[in-house]
């Protein structure tokens, strides 16, 4: 029930967008005759959607775009199918079974039921012959009556694999039956013992219950978000400078606002990076689906949703900032020292949020920069990700984000308005007080 | 489609330079006008004052009577000193997406892009990435770009630097056009012949101020009038010597080019030449526009 809300509000978000994109679609469609005789009814948004619609269209046609998609769909494709291969292919076990019984029998196979492997058993007439099987590699291992266990190789402490977990529980419940003989219990009092679950374990706080699906959608969540945004966040970058160095910016601000021009690079690009995201997320969903992965399981899907959410939120609020940067430099090499004080608050929610979601903790600091809109982008999904955020707080995050975008593209303007026609060198910050000022 | 660009008491200072100084012409529609002046005189910044590219500590630029704002702008065509086009664009997308942030619907920008690739002689380059192209050839499509959405008046700052005579005379010969079909034209140039000849009237500034205006005829015309006179057997210029109201300027093989006072009669020069002999050249000299720039600039 708690997820109702969260879900309830991304979907809002996301229709908001699909509206403003088909406002903009439908402006742009709109015929508007000879320009001295319909220039009155082109709007802001008309504007704006065209310089949107040239960015669409140079992006898409790029080279890079559908490189970067390529390897990422792949690298989806990879998180997706390599642990479903992982577990679905345990190979089967031969176990030779020397001088055993039904019982013995049964107990192997329940054990191996109980560990998720598979086994045959193979019953060898006696302990050098099944030794011969298990040197050859016929047998994986051989279970000598109820009194020892060979296998092939050692067996490590730390070795995890399916193999191992049934080696060692073969091992703990034939040498507790075997002691169990010892100390004259009957069959059914051996079975009973055997049976004996562990008592269950509460803590008096609220903890987390294991969400090991959802945090592992919100480590890729979140290192989506990341590749994505350093992508497209680039591409503003470089696009805005790249329109100062080639003068075309003069072209265009005799016709077109700054305001339209810098709204209509920075939706233009944001459509391209929630299409491709979009289109990587159900890629993902579609092939879990198939490959019957855990990721559209449990409230893995909730993630998936605040994941997106939040990289348009993400890119919202650090586009504004990207471009009004771009629009200070003229070449590569200052955009290069731009972008690296730039990305350090990027860079920052990003680690945390991986080191916080890969130890499976959501620390104090996590929650902090989950209501900061510089940090949110990486911890709020990595919140949902634990389940550890209610509906509020997820709406309070969005709300506060959205306010500062709009702070943040006001104050973008003006330094794009004031930057961009200035030539001959870097412009500093501090040359655009006196302006911003005013 | 007549109109009135007018430059009101511009003034722009960029710290302790002054750019405009209370600078005041206008620019009537008809007729192609030279925007010259030494370089950093102002023009530039002057030209982009029109299009709201830089801001004016006082002064105003109005059409037809009105402040220029963006509804305005939208109707006039641009072409920057530095030319400004998208590198990796398609020349004709280019074109036709600029005519459409004037305002063209789709089919009117596409119509109009492909009928002035074709009048500047761009078109087999439509598909081609504008990068690709000639310096010239890009300027082709800059003028393109100025004037695909059929503008009003157009403002060209260097339209015809670094072209060659082909380049030169298209773009001249459109210019020209444009003015005699109404347009208001407004073009620098450091090209002083060009401007001679594609000009009707000329704006001469310096230092931010007017300097010198009027018809090409008004100002070659204008100050002392000069004469170049030979008179057969007389190589040296004696005749000439001695002429109340009359200095001898130069003598060139028999040559003799003088300078009137005001209150000399060329008939006065023309009756003591023949009664020196016989008058094989007579010549009333009109001042190139050069001599005109460089006597308003004070260089």
């Amino acid at each position: 029930m708690k997820a109702l809300p969260i879900v309830l509000a991304a979907l809002g978000v996301v229709l908001l967008v699909r509206l403003g994109l088909r406002r903009r679609g439908r402006r742009r469609s709109s015929p508007l005759s000879m320009p001295t005789r319909g220039l009155r009814g082109t709007g802001l948004l008309g504007i704006t959607g065209l310089v949107a619609g040239r960015e669409i269209r140079e992006r898409v046609r790029g080279r890079v775009l559908r490189v970067v998609t390529l390897i990422l769909f792949a690298v989806v494709a990879a998180a997706v199918v390599i642990p479903t291969i992982h577990t679905g292919t345990t190979t089967r076990q031969r176990v030779g079974v020397v001088a055993g019984s039904p019982a013995l029998d049964a107990e192997l196979q329940k054990l191996a039921t109980t560990v998720g492997l598979p086994v045959e058993l193979v019953h060898e007439p006696d302990l050098s012959a099944a030794r011969a099987a298990l040197s050859t590699g016929k047998l994986d291992m051989v279970v000598d009556g109820g009194t020892r266990i060979l296998v092939q190789n050692p067996i490590s402490t730390a070795d995890t694999s399916t193999e191992a977990l049934y080696v060692r529980g073969v091992a703990t419940a034939l040498g507790a039956q075997e002691t169990f003989a010892r100390a004259g219990l009957t069959p059914e009092q051996a079975a009973a013992v055997a049976e004996a679950k562990p008592l269950p374990v509460e803590s008096v706080n609220p903890g987390k219950q294991a969400r090991t699906t959802e945090e592992a959608t919100a480590l890729i969540g979140v290192i989506l978000i990341f590749i994505v945004l350093t992508q497209y966040l680039t591409w503003t970058l470089m696009g805005v400078m790249e329109e100062k160095a080639s003068r075309v910016v003069e072209v265009l601000l005799a016709t077109v606002r700054p305001g339209q021009l810098l709204a209509g690079k920075v939706a233009g690009i944001g459509v391209v990076a929630l299409v491709q995201a979009v289109a990587l997320v159900a890629f993902a969903l579609v092939l879990a689906k198939v490959v019957g992965s855990g990721l559209v399981h449990g409230a893995a899907p909730l993630v998936v949703v605040a994941t997106l959410v939040w990289l348009v939120l993400g890119y919202a609020f650090y586009s504004w900032v990207y471009a009004a940067a771009g629009s200070l430099a003229e070449r590569q090499d200052q955009v290069q020292s731009l972008a690296l004080p730039l990305s350090a608050p990027l860079i920052f929610g990003y680690i945390v949020s991986l080191i916080g979601v890969s130890s499976g903790n959501a620390s104090l600091l996590v929650k902090v920069l989950a209501y900061l809109p510089p940090t949110a982008p990486f911890a709020m999904p990595t919140l949902v990700g634990f389940g550890e955020v209610t509906w509020w707080q997820f709406l309070l995050s969005v709300v506060v984000s959205v306010v500062c975008t709009v702070m943040v593209a006001l104050v973008a303007a003006r330094v794009y308005r004031t930057a961009v026609l200035r030539t001959g060198g870097r412009v500093r910050l501090r040359e655009l007080v006196p302006t911003l000022a005013k | 489609m007549a109109g009135l660009l007018e430059f009101d008491g511009l003034s722009r200072r960029f710290g302790t330079v002054t750019a405009l100084d209370d600078l005041s012409f206008s620019v009537p529609s008809g007729q192609v006008v030279g925007f010259l002046g030494p370089n950093g005189a102002g023009k530039t910044t002057t030209m982009r004052a029109v299009f709201g590219l830089t801001d004016l500590d006082a002064g105003s630029v109005r059409w037809n009577g009105m402040p220029v704002g963006a509804t305005q702008r939208r109707r006039f065509g641009y072409m920057p000193e530095e030319r400004g086009l998208y590198p990796n664009m398609l020349v004709a997308e280019e074109v036709e997406y600029l005519g459409r942030l004037h305002g063209m619907d789709r089919s009117s920008a596409a119509t109009a892009t492909k009928q002035w690739l074709e009048r500047l002689d761009v078109a087999d380059r439509a598909t081609s990435k504008v990068e690709a192209l000639s310096h010239g050839n890009q300027q082709r499509v800059q003028l393109a770009a100025a004037l695909v959405h059929d503008p009003e008046m157009l403002v060209l700052d260097e339209p015809l630097a670094g072209l060659d005579p082909t380049g030169i005379d298209a773009i001249g010969e459109v210019l020209v056009e444009q003015a005699h079909a109404g347009r208001c034209v407004l073009f620098s140039s450091h090209q002083l012949d060009l401007v001679e000849n594609l000009c009707g009237s000329v704006v001469i500034i310096d230092h931010g101020r007017l300097v010198a205006r009027g018809t090409v005829d008004e100002l070659a015309t204008s100050g002392p009038r000069r004469l170049a006179v030979r008179v057969e057997g007389d190589r040296q210029g004696t005749w000439a010597q001695g002429i109340p109201g009359v200095t001898v300027s130069e003598v060139d093989g028999g040559e003799v080019r003088l300078v009137l006072d005001d209150a000399t009669d060329s008939d006065v020069v023309l009756e003591a030449a023949r009664s020196a002999g016989r008058v094989t050249e007579f010549v009333i000299e009109r001042r190139r526009l050069s001599e005109v720039f460089r006597e308003a600039v004070g260089r």
